[in-house]
């Protein structure tokens, strides 16, 4: 059915549980990639580390062997210059970017003594002299007029002044930024085809057990020779399938013993209960004296209530096993209950019982007529035994939906409450009934048979009420459907 | 009236043969499915009683062969299944008719009758029913008694009809409550007992000889002499 009825994707099975994956897939990716980020950050900063280390003992060397005279400053800075090229991690040869690297010299008093690099060098005096950095340990250095930190290494050379070679961390970054966004992208994907992936296949997965669903749904009351459909793989699903199979078999099974015993039990008190109420029948029609034809008749209502019971017993006990046979017409609800009410009203108001009925109107269901013709004439008969004089019935009838709606109140005295709970078990009835307790398991029997529903309250007034609601037709929910549409015009 | 009974309990077609022969009717009787095909077949019946449950065949196959056979007499099937199964409300569909076990033999009777009416040459149905001094008018829906309108509602007409289309003969509560009321059911109370004694205080006034006798613990009669 749901399949057939385009039940929006959000609210499948299939739809929460690929929701749920995906997220836990994501998560997991999520970290997976942090860390994966975090180590490659660390080895990039690593070999920036190394080179800095390097060439900062390079330009130490050369610096501690040329000679301090004018042309200490162009050697050491073209060394120092070209050092700057070989830089590592470097992008783009971009003209416009800032060189990525300085070079600063301070004399033993701390001034500085030889800078290569951009602008004139004052700037990363101060943030140096303003920083502690460790020879042989490179550190982040923040340079005011500088968005981007440097990484600076340093030598202290034998004449008391010291050597730094500052890597700006613009390339690092560049290239850690270009990996983050590789590596969401990437995550993207893997997230969305996992997202597809996960859902396709639930999917398929739940289909067939929604097909499992649909086949046991239409395993109705009676017709239980249907089997659910099984595949070949020998996974969970077609397991279940199995399952429910075996299940259905043995269900079957002994709802046949249930109709074989019924119907034998039926049979063995049948024949004797006729052969006993013909004889007495025949004695009936010997006897003429009216003394010597009491006992007889009061046996054959004896026989009569018994044979009632019988009935009673068998219809409440096979649709207790939901295995009461329908044989389905149309019937004219309020057409019944105006006949119902015709037949019941002289044994009402010769009781003192006022009936009224509230319709509005032709209700038709497709239902047992017997069965829903005994159910209508117990509940007459529920009110008839039960109710004290000078009371009143209501019968109301209306459709709701694609349901007959049925509700019988009285202002009574209404159901003992002690037996309230167990209204439409069998064999339970009021302290002062005289009945044999069937009349309401019969009507809840009978309405269940058809797929209905029954309730028992008590009136706000004290009253009793039971509410009945029928299906129009069991079979056929699309039938009913229009039925009630064209109904509401 | 020749008749065919096909029943298996002993007792049963013990004490209906006699309430059968009682009635008038020259009984047949057999046991199993095989005899009553012998009989049906050698005899010309004019009705037959046929119980569902043979100990060597299913009634209904029973009367499926001898319709297969050229017995078109009308049957009376028996059941001890309290649900009808459909294939015998297809028989009953092609003028056969059913009774439950236990059943009271006025119905026996009564739904005997009517088989063999339907069967019968159709009787020209007259506008006026009289039984004794009771007369009803069909068309204009009017009762006397004795020459007195009665004042009936539209359903006593319907029961006193039924009564005088049966005057004579006993009807069970079951057999009003069906063909009056078109509902086969069994009441927990006296219904049908309130419509007959309110039917029978305006029917038989003072004085009068009353005419709808109560047969207790089987139905009711209208007497017609």
């Amino acid at each position: 059915m749901s399949s057939r009825t385009g039940k929006p994707v959000m609210r499948s099975a299939a739809w929460r549980i690929s929701l749920w994956a995906t997220l836990a897939f994501a998560c997991g990716t999520l970290v997976a990639f942090v860390f994966l980020h975090q180590f490659v950050a660390r080895d990039i900063q690593r070999r920036g580390d190394a080179w800095l280390s390097g060439e900062v003992e390079t330009l130490g060397d050369v610096a501690q062997r040329t000679p301090k005279d004018a042309l200490y400053g162009r050697v050491v800075g073209e060394v120092a210059e070209l050092a700057g090229k070989e830089v590592p991690n470097k992008t783009r040869s971009n003209g416009k970017s800032v060189a990525p690297v300085f070079f600063l010299q301070t004399a033993a008093d701390g001034s500085l003594r030889l800078w290569v690099g951009e602008g004139n060098g004052e700037a990363n005096l101060r943030a140096i002299q303003s920083t502690n950095i460790v020879p042989d340990q490179p550190t982040d250095l923040h340079v005011e007029g500088f968005p981007i930190p440097f990484r600076v290494a340093s030598i202290s050379i034998d004449d008391g002044s010291h050597i730094y070679l500052g890597l700006s961390e613009r390339d690092e970054l560049r290239v850690l930024e270009k990996l983050r966004l590789r590596f969401f992208l990437l995550w993207l994907l893997l997230v969305l085809l996992g997202f597809g992936i996960v859902f396709f296949t639930t999917r398929r997965m739940l289909s067939h057990i929604r097909g499992i669903t649909e086949a046991a749904s239409r395993i109705g009351h009676s017709e239980l020779s249907a089997r659910v459909p099984t595949t070949k793989r020998n996974d969970e699903v077609s397991q279940l399938a199995l399952t429910l199979n075996r299940m259905l078999d043995r269900i079957e099974n002994s709802m046949h013993q249930l109709h074989t015993i019924t119907g034998a039990l039926a049979h063995d008190l049948r024949s004797p209960l006729t052969a006993i109420r013909g004889k007495l029948e025949m004695s009936l029609s010997a006897a003429t004296a009216g003394e010597q034809a009491e006992p007889i008749v009061s046996a054959i209502d004896e026989l009569d209530r018994l044979t009632d019971f019988l009935n009673k017993s068998l219809d409440v006990a096979e649709a207790k096993a939901d295995a009461l046979r329908l044989t389905r017409s149309e019937i004219n609800l309020d057409e019944l209950l105006r006949g119902m009410i015709d037949l019941y009203e002289p044994s009402m108001s010769e009781r003192g019982l006022q009936v009224e009925l509230i319709s509005s109107g032709a209700v038709k269901i497709f239902a047992d007529a017997a069965l829903i013709h005994r159910m209508i004439a117990n509940l007459f008969d529920n009110e008839l035994k039960h109710l004290p004089a000078n009371c009143r019935v209501t019968i109301r009838l209306r459709t709701d939906d694609n349901l007959a709606s049925l509700t019988v109140e009285d202002d009574g005295p209404g159901f003992d409450s002690e037996i309230k709970p167990q209204l439409f078990e069998r064999r339970v009835k009021g302290k002062n009934s005289n009945g044999h307790g069937l009349g309401l398991a019969f009507i809840d029997a009978v309405v269940r048979a058809h797929g209905g529903t029954v309730s028992a309250s008590n009136c706000e007034t004290g009253g009793a009420r039971i509410a009945i609601a029928l299906p129009f037709a069991a079979e056929s929910p699309a039938h009913a459907q229009t039925e009630a549409v064209t109904r509401s015009h | 009236m020749r008749l065919l009974l096909v029943e298996d309990e002993v007792d049963i077609r013990r004490f209906l043969r006699r309430s059968l022969e009682e009635a008038g009717y020259q009984v047949d009787e057999a046991g199993d499915g095989k005899s009553a095909e012998q009989l049906a077949i050698d005899g010309s019946h004019d009705i037959l009683v046929v119980d569902l449950g043979l100990p060597d065949q299913d009634g209904i196959c029973l009367i499926l062969r001898l319709r297969q056979l050229g017995v078109t007499a009308p049957v009376l099937i028996l059941s001890a299944r309290r649900s009808v199964d459909d294939r015998v409300r297809g028989l009953e569909q092609g003028g056969d008719d059913y009774l439950t076990k236990p059943f009271a033999l006025a119905e026996l009777l009564a739904r005997l009758r009517n088989l063999l009416k339907r069967n019968g040459p159709a009787s020209s149905e007259g506008t006026r029913l009289r039984v004794m001094d009771l007369e009803l008018d069909l068309l204009r829906r009017e009762a006397l008694r004795g020459g007195t309108p009665l004042q009936l509602t539209q359903q006593e007409f319907v029961l006193l009809e039924y009564l005088c289309r049966n005057a004579g003969r006993v009807v069970t509560r079951s057999m009003i409550l069906d063909k009056v009321w078109g509902m086969r059911i069994q009441p927990d109370t006296n219904v049908v007992d309130v419509h007959i004694y309110r039917l029978r205080g305006k029917v038989d006034g003072k004085g009068q000889q009353p005419l709808i006798r109560t047969m207790r613990g089987v139905g009711y009669v209208l007497e017609d002499r």
